[in-house]
């Protein structure tokens, strides 16, 4: 019966730590006993240790073929699905992604109302300034185009005041002339005929 | 110490990337290995490598499942130990598993007949594993020849480390006691 320690045969197998075998070995060397059940486990396994392993008979060997091996999706999915640490990332993704869309899915809080008054009002007076800019511009525009139609109306005026200028010195032509046929008319009596037709 | 240019854990990124090239480098590594594991467990060459290959390919089908690269090892023998223990069922099915040794227990490892082991001293310790119980030479297998730790023995066999102790010891004990006249003739 041994009286080490640590079991001896546990020394044997290198199953101790370091300061276990040391204090396997300061007992041993004081310990005859001890020794000599530690020589005859040595014994025993140098015996056992005279049994040689064998060659293999025949090397093994295996070959690639495309046929039966799998895609690499296959491969990926199958690797996928076989490894936890992967199983767990990809549920983590898959909660994350549903948590967004959750997110965005839901109503805006009433702070949110009260963050996008905020720009909203810069927003109109950035809309007013524009509107006062584009009246400006359509008013200059209006005065453009109204000046150019009194000066179109104008010279049209003017054309047509030319016209009628002509008419009626023409009709006070042809006015005259009527009154001196009719004063040569009452002057001269009227018309006689003449020698032939009188017979 | 051998040097590796490239290690297990790149090979084992790059096969679950589909690079067959990269498995078979470490199908090379490890093949041997797992290869004398089943060959204790079976007691049977063929049914050893028919094991081996079954291994591997059930490794790289479900190599994307592997988490921690460093965990290789105690993953690929806990296939191997299933694959074992599936073909033991499936040969015995109305037996206790636990139970059952491994064929040919008898006489040694034995193919057509011939010993595996030809030398006097490899004959005794063969003869004196075969004495154990399968769960016994399971993990004298694991601990003494492929150098797991208890805690990758318990991963393995899918049982407490407690377990594990337990079922190496009582078969240290055995051996010891198996060995001791070889060892007394001064074999070492």
């Amino acid at each position: 019966m041994s009286c080490s320690p640590f079991d001896l045969k546990d020394y044997f197998f290198q199953e101790l730590g370091g300061a276990e075998r040391k204090e396997v070995e300061a007992h041993v060397h004081a310990c005859q006993t001890c020794r000599e059940e530690l020589n005859r486990l040595r014994l025993t396994g140098t015996t056992l240790l005279s049994l040689r392993e064998e060659e293999i008979p025949r090397r093994i060997a295996f070959v690639s073929d495309q046929i039966f091996e799998p895609s690499p999706w296959r491969r990926w999915w199958s690797g996928f699905w076989n490894t936890p640490a992967r199983l767990g990332f990809g549920s983590a993704g898959l909660l994350s992604a549903a948590l967004v869309v959750f997110a965005l899915a839901r109503p805006a809080p009433v702070q949110q109302v009260r963050l996008v008054q905020v720009p909203a009002v810069e927003t109109a007076q950035a809309q007013t300034v524009s509107d006062a800019a584009i009246q400006a511009r359509i008013e200059q525009a209006a005065d453009r185009a109204v000046a150019a139609r009194t000066k179109q109306l104008v010279a049209e005026v003017a054309a047509e005041r030319q016209r009628l200028l002509l008419v009626a010195a023409e009709l006070d032509f042809s006015d005259r002339r009527e009154q001196a046929r009719t004063v040569a008319a009452l002057e001269y009596g009227p018309p006689r005929q003449p020698a032939g037709e009188a017979k | 110490m051998i040097f590796r240019a490239v290690e297990d854990g790149d090979l084992i990124r790059q096969a679950a990337r589909g690079n067959v090239e990269a498995f078979n480098l470490l199908v090379s590594r490890w093949e041997k290995r797992v290869y004398n594991y089943l060959l204790r467990l079976t007691a049977n060459r063929e049914d050893a490598l028919d094991l081996t290959q079954d291994v591997f390919l059930k490794a790289y089908q479900n190599l994307r499942k592997l988490d921690d690269g460093a965990r290789f090892a105690p993953w690929l023998y806990r296939i191997a130990h299933n694959e074992a223990y599936s073909m033991f069922r499936k040969r015995r099915p109305e037996s206790d598993v636990a139970d059952l040794p491994p064929a040919a227990t008898q006489t040694g490892i034995t193919v057509g007949g011939s010993s595996v082991f030809p030398i006097e001293l490899s004959l005794a310790v063969a003869s004196a594993l075969e004495r154990l119980t399968p769960e016994q030479r399971e993990a004298v297998t694991l601990k003494i020849y492929q150098g797991f730790k208890f805690e990758e023995m318990a991963e393995i066999l899918s049982c407490p480390v407690s377990t594990v102790k337990s079922r190496l010891y009582t078969a240290l004990e055995l051996l010891k006691i198996e060995l001791a006249p070889i060892e007394a003739r001064g074999v070492s």
